[in-house]
């Protein structure tokens, strides 16, 4: 270098060696000192990036910044430069190098916090390059757009003019499969043209992710789990393993794999999420929140991390810490209806219910399609005694449940049959009611609340001898259920008013079938007594699905 | 149904064996025993051609390792380790061994797992149960499940108290292996009732018949049951253990004491080292008061094994009779750690509870014993006294009229019945419930009594009287009263007739309540009061009183008095309910 007296490859060979020696500094001043950043976008963009390797986001910014002024000014001149530059020698990696700039460009936007600016540098340095993945991938990982941007963008992209046929086809498939998988529930199967990819592991993540989002969580965690055999420490694929530990309460396995993680990769956020989720799912949530913060304080933009954070205060009742928490994921995730989707819960269980109706409309807004924000738009329609709106929402959301073809559908799902049955009895539709809560009985058996829900309802048909055996049936599993304490009081009594004698069976069920005509007397007065405490029994269902949805977010 | 008398009995036996082949296979023990009881106990020669192992087909060698690893595995309780052998195996065989032991796994675990004080389970932990419900569904929907498969399916339903969907698979289950006992066994503990036995669509074979005895059984219809069983005794089951258990548990639930005391001897005989169904033995024992036969089956069962179910019903029995009831709940209690779905120990704990005054407890046990089989009649009578204690009397009123649906000629539950309505002031209904326990034959007494007090409290007076009549010749007959009930009789008699004039009867009766301490100074009112109408009417004057009187505590107990009221027996004839 120094016989040469500074010729430009070597400088730029000389500063790249030491940036990968993390020697961030003395590259960048070799590369300023010499004013190589002002014309050559390689060495500018080697520059800024040791910049920002030492988080020094402005400084970085500068000279990119710097650049592109001086660029506008003696654009020719430079261009030429550059140009011919580029020409004379390829060996220093211009091409794609606007790209480049612009894709760093974003990540210190990001750094910085201004995620509109970023979002906006990754979507042109994809413009550019349809290569150019990075920028795909934190565009989809921290959930900057909404699932409509992602798809305007996809076709927004030149991928005619960069790419032959059959690469068009793959980039498409690939991205295509990268994008948005939990605003709806379905499948994405992979194209014959391009069964080769179909144990590629990034597909094979995707497709994990999807059963994810699906409830599928036994699958999700088989496919997660063979990756990981292959290659332990897949970082697409470890949030999502770890999501589905959670979900399938596999704590010891998980504790195992967070001591592991943290041996190896102290410095990744992932591995204090491992352990923060551990101490969540053990119901630790000290420990749980410390060591989700630490993830959160090594990279800001972790999503999952703030999301569990949040958990961790939602579960301890603390409903003002949790929001917090996840309006600071709302800011990070701007395309995600999960933050907003929580929000909209606390409030909710703060029985904030106007706020509460306004996060979810806009989580709706950013994920018109997914049944768990329907469903928690009908919970709050059905707080509001609106029991027509409510059911709409439920079946909506039943009806994009069902539009994916389970085997069996997932028990997350009981919630939402079971809600769709307390609003067809309030509907006074008991036998439909009934219907749903069979439905549920089965995709989730031996649930204290489906059994009192039932009973419910067949002490309101009159059926006051099944609603005695259900209520039963309710009490047998928990037993200091105050509602079906009461209710089973009381329609006992009924049952007992009404019955006469059982000397003679047959003049028995005929004195039963006759009094069956007249709502008996004593449950409905109860019943209307008992309003508040029936929306008791339904909230805690409500409360077991939110739960359940944030479960689901967890990763991503 | 199969006509048991002209059955092939070589058919019969080699379809046992075979059907023993194939339970044990599959480890299904129980089957297996029964099987192997059932064929052991036929007397009939079977070609050796029959019973050559047929030619296996090719799936069952491509597993064969796996299999007999996981079997050796599985008869070492090693469950985890034989599913794991078996897992992702395609065959049948080995799929259905994967399943099974996975489920075993699953219960034994849970049965280690669960908390010391009985009763008190903590939330339902049925997450394994349910992943194997999906994956059996699944099997179940792709047609992959023969008939072994199904019968764990409908177990696993059963489980998750999903009955509908219980009965059908394992309907399905029994047509395909209908030599599967297991699977019948199940089947008949989800039957409510005859409508729903009768709509199932069974196989016709003569194991249906054998089965439907047992649900007879269940559904306290008894003679229909010993029909049956008889039918096999005559066509040659006649050694088989398994039959001569049965007949006796009919006689047990008929309460035919001492038919079911000899049955089982009998059975001790054949079978002396049987445990099974010697906990219902002990309860004969029990009721009978056979103490000593009770410590000797008590010795003689722990002897054999201490830690059997049954082992355990047996002493806390005898306990029991000893009136040691701490003991007695002691041992109970270890039959439930061995065994938390294990009926009678339930009832009878819920039973010691109540001796000791422990309603809260006794209310677990039984709920518990409800939970296990909603048909234990004993166990819903049982609530209904812990509940009338606690003077719930809707609650008792509920339990008690279960368990009258249940065994509905049983007078002791309308008895409960009848006093239920009685405190809920609801007389009529109360009316009904003691004139239907005594027109059933009231096994102990009582009925009449409370019918006709019940009926002086409704100012019913001719059936008042006719009922009390009634009662004191029925007593009379019998030669078991009591004193004060009697008295009360008699004092409502006299009254009666002196209401209605009837001077003679008057007399008579009056001179009977005078009999017993307690109506003494009445009796002498009411004498005086007919000596004057007496005197009245015919001018006499009254003399044989005061040597009346003296005379009487001498014929106290005279049967020969009872023609004296030969005049009331008109009235006998109107008394119809």
């Amino acid at each position: 270098m120094c016989l040469w007296a500074g010729a430009l490859e070597d400088m730029y060979w000389y500063a790249q060696t030491l940036y990968h020696t993390g020697q961030f500094h003395r590259a960048a001043t070799l590369l300023c000192s010499r004013k190589l950043d002002k014309h050559y976008a390689a060495c500018r963009y080697l520059a800024a990036k040791c910049h920002f390797e030492c988080r020094e986001w402005q400084e970085a910014l500068n000279i990119l910044d710097m650049a592109d002024t001086s660029l506008a000014r003696s654009s020719i001149l430079n261009m030429s430069i550059s140009q011919s530059f580029v020409d004379q020698d390829s060996s220093l990696p211009v091409k794609g190098i606007n790209s480049s700039i612009s894709l760093l460009r974003g990540r210190i936007y990001e750094a910085m916090d201004n995620r509109g600016l970023a979002a906006d540098c990754f979507r042109r340095a994809l413009q550019q390059d349809v290569y150019c993945f990075e920028a795909l991938d934190l565009l989809v990982s921290h959930h900057m757009l909404t699932a409509q941007e992602e798809m305007d963008l996809l076709n927004s992209l030149p991928l005619t003019v960069c790419c032959g046929e059959e690469e068009m086809e793959l980039v498409r498939f690939l991205y295509e499969n990268r994008l948005k998988k939990y605003n709806k529930p379905g499948k994405q199967e992979v194209p014959e043209s391009l069964s080769l990819l179909k144990n590629n592991m990034d597909v094979v993540v995707n497709l994990a992710e999807r059963n994810y989002y699906n409830c599928d969580f036994q699958e999700c965690f088989q496919i997660t789990s063979s990756v990981l055999s292959k290659d332990p420490y897949h970082s697409q694929c470890l949030p999502l393993h770890i999501a589905a530990l959670v979900e399938l309460k596999k704590s010891n396995a998980l504790f195992y794999l967070g001591h592991k993680l943290i041996d190896f990769y102290p410095n990744k956020p992932v591995s204090w999420f491992a352990v923060g989720c551990y101490y969540l799912l053990t119901k630790n949530y000290e420990p749980a929140r410390r060591y989700l913060s630490k993830a959160t304080s090594l990279e800001k933009t972790f999503g999952p991390a703030w999301l569990a954070y949040g958990h961790s205060f939602a579960a301890d009742n603390e409903h003002d810490q949790a929001m917090a928490a996840y309006f600071t994921a709302s800011q990070i995730m701007k395309g995600c209806h999960l933050p907003v989707l929580y929000i909209g819960l606390e409030y909710g269980l703060t029985s904030n219910a106007k706020l509460a109706e306004r996060f979810f409309s806009l989580a709706k807004s950013i994920a018109p399609d997914d049944p768990f924000v329907l469903h928690e738009m009908g919970v709050i329609a059905f707080q509001n005694q609106d029991w027509h709106e409510a059911e709409r929402y439920f079946k909506e959301a039943l009806n994009r449940v069902q539009s994916v073809p389970y085997q069996n559908m997932p028990d997350k799902w009981e919630a939402l049959l079971n809600n769709l049955g307390h609003v067809a009895r309030k509907l006074k539709k008991y036998d439909e009611a009934l219907e749903y809560h069979r439905q549920a009985e089965l995709l989730l058996p031996q649930n204290p609340s489906t059994y009192a829900a039932i009973a419910y309802v067949h002490s309101l048909t009159g059926d006051n001898e099944q609603a005695v055996d259900y209520f039963h049936k309710a009490l047998g599993l928990r037993r200091e259920d105050a509602f079906s304490t009461t209710m089973l009081g009381s329609v006992i009594e009924a049952l007992m008013v009404e019955v006469t004698p059982c000397d003679f069976p047959d003049e028995d069920s005929e004195a039963f079938g006759s009094t069956k005509l007249p709502l008996p007397p004593l449950p409905l007065q109860r019943g209307f007594v008992d309003l508040d405490s029936q929306s008791c029994l339904v909230s805690p269902s409500d409360r077991s699905s939110s739960m359940a949805i944030e479960e689901v977010e967890m990763d991503d | 149904m199969a006509d048991i008398s002209s059955l092939d009995l070589t058919r019969v036996k080699e379809d046992l064996i075979n059907a023993h082949r194939e339970c044990s296979k599959r480890r299904l023990l129980h089957g297996a025993k029964w099987a192997a009881e059932l064929s052991s106990a036929l007397n009939v020669t079977v070609s050796p051609h029959a019973l050559a192992v047929k030619a296996v087909n090719e799936d069952q060698y491509q597993d064969f390792d796996k299999v007999t690893l996981s079997t050796a595995y599985f008869d070492l309780k090693e469950y985890d380790r034989a599913a794991n052998v078996v897992e992702g195996a395609t065959s049948p065989l080995a799929s259905f061994l994967h399943m099974y032991s996975r489920y075993l796994a699953d219960i034994t675990r849970q049965l280690d797992n669960a908390s010391d004080s009985i009763g008190h389970s903590g939330p339902v932990d049925n997450g394994c149960l349910k992943t194997l419900r999906m994956e059996l569904s699944a099997k179940h929907v792709n047609k992959q499940l023969d008939g072994f498969g199904l019968y764990l399916y409908g177990v696993v339903l059963k489980k998750l108290d999903l009955s509908k969907s219980a009965v059908d698979v394992l309907v399905e289950a029994v047509n395909r292996e209908p030599l599967h006992w297991g699977a019948w066994q199940e089947l008949g503990l989800l039957i409510t009732d005859r409508e729903m036995l009768l709509s199932l669509s069974l196989p016709n074979l003569w194991v249906r018949s054998l089965f439907l005895a047992q649900v007879y059984l269940e559904l306290q219809l008894h003679e229909e049951a010993l029909e049956i069983y008889q039918a096999f005794m005559d066509a040659g089951f006649s050694r088989s253990n398994f039959i001569i258990a049965q007949i006796a548990i009919a006689h047990h639930n008929m309460r035919d004491v001492d038919q079911a005391v000899a049955a089982f001897s009998e059975l001790e005989k054949i079978d002396p080292y049987r445990l099974e169904n010697m906990d219902i033995y002990s309860n004969l024992l029990y009721v009978k008061e056979m103490r000593a036969d009770l410590a000797h089956l008590a010795h003689r069962c722990c002897n054999i094994n201490k830690y059997r179910v049954e082992t355990c019903c047996v002493i806390g029995n005898y306990y029991s009779l000893r009136t040691q009831h701490e003991k007695a709940i002691m041992y109970f209690q270890r039959a439930l750690r061995l065994n938390p779905h294990y009926l009678s120990a339930w009832t009878l704990m819920g039973h010691e509870f109540m001796e000791m005054k422990n309603t809260s407890a006794a209310i677990q046990a039984y709920r518990q014993a409800i939970e296990v089989n909603k048909r234990d009649y004993r166990a819903w009578y049982g609530l209904g006294q812990t509940y009338e204690i606690l003077k719930m009397p809707f609650y008792s009123l509920y339990y008690y009229r279960q368990a009258h649906l249940l065994k509905p000629n049983d007078s002791r539950m309308l008895m409960a019945l009848g006093e239920c309505y009685e405190k809920l002031d609801r007389l009529q209904e109360s009316k009904k419930c003691f004139r239907k326990a005594h027109s059933i034959g009231d096994v102990e007494g009582g009925a009449l009594f409370k019918l006709a007090k019940l009926y002086e409290r409704l100012s019913e007076e001719e059936q008042a009287a006719s009922a009390f009549t009634e009662y004191i010749v029925e007593t009379e007959r019998k030669g078991t009263h009591s004193h004060e009930e009697m008295s009360q009789a008699y004092r409502y008699l006299a009254n009666y007739y002196l209401a209605r004039r009837q001077l003679d009867d008057a007399y008579a009766t009056a001179q009977k309540c005078a009999e017993f301490t307690e109506t003494r100074e009445d009796a002498k009112v009411l004498l005086q009061q007919i000596q004057a109408l007496r005197s009245h009417s015919e001018g006499l004057t009254p003399i044989h009183l005061d040597d009346s009187i003296e005379s009487l505590p001498t014929d106290c107990y005279r049967p020969s008095d009872s023609h004296s009221f030969g005049r009331v027996t008109p009235v006998n004839l109107t008394f119809t309910p």
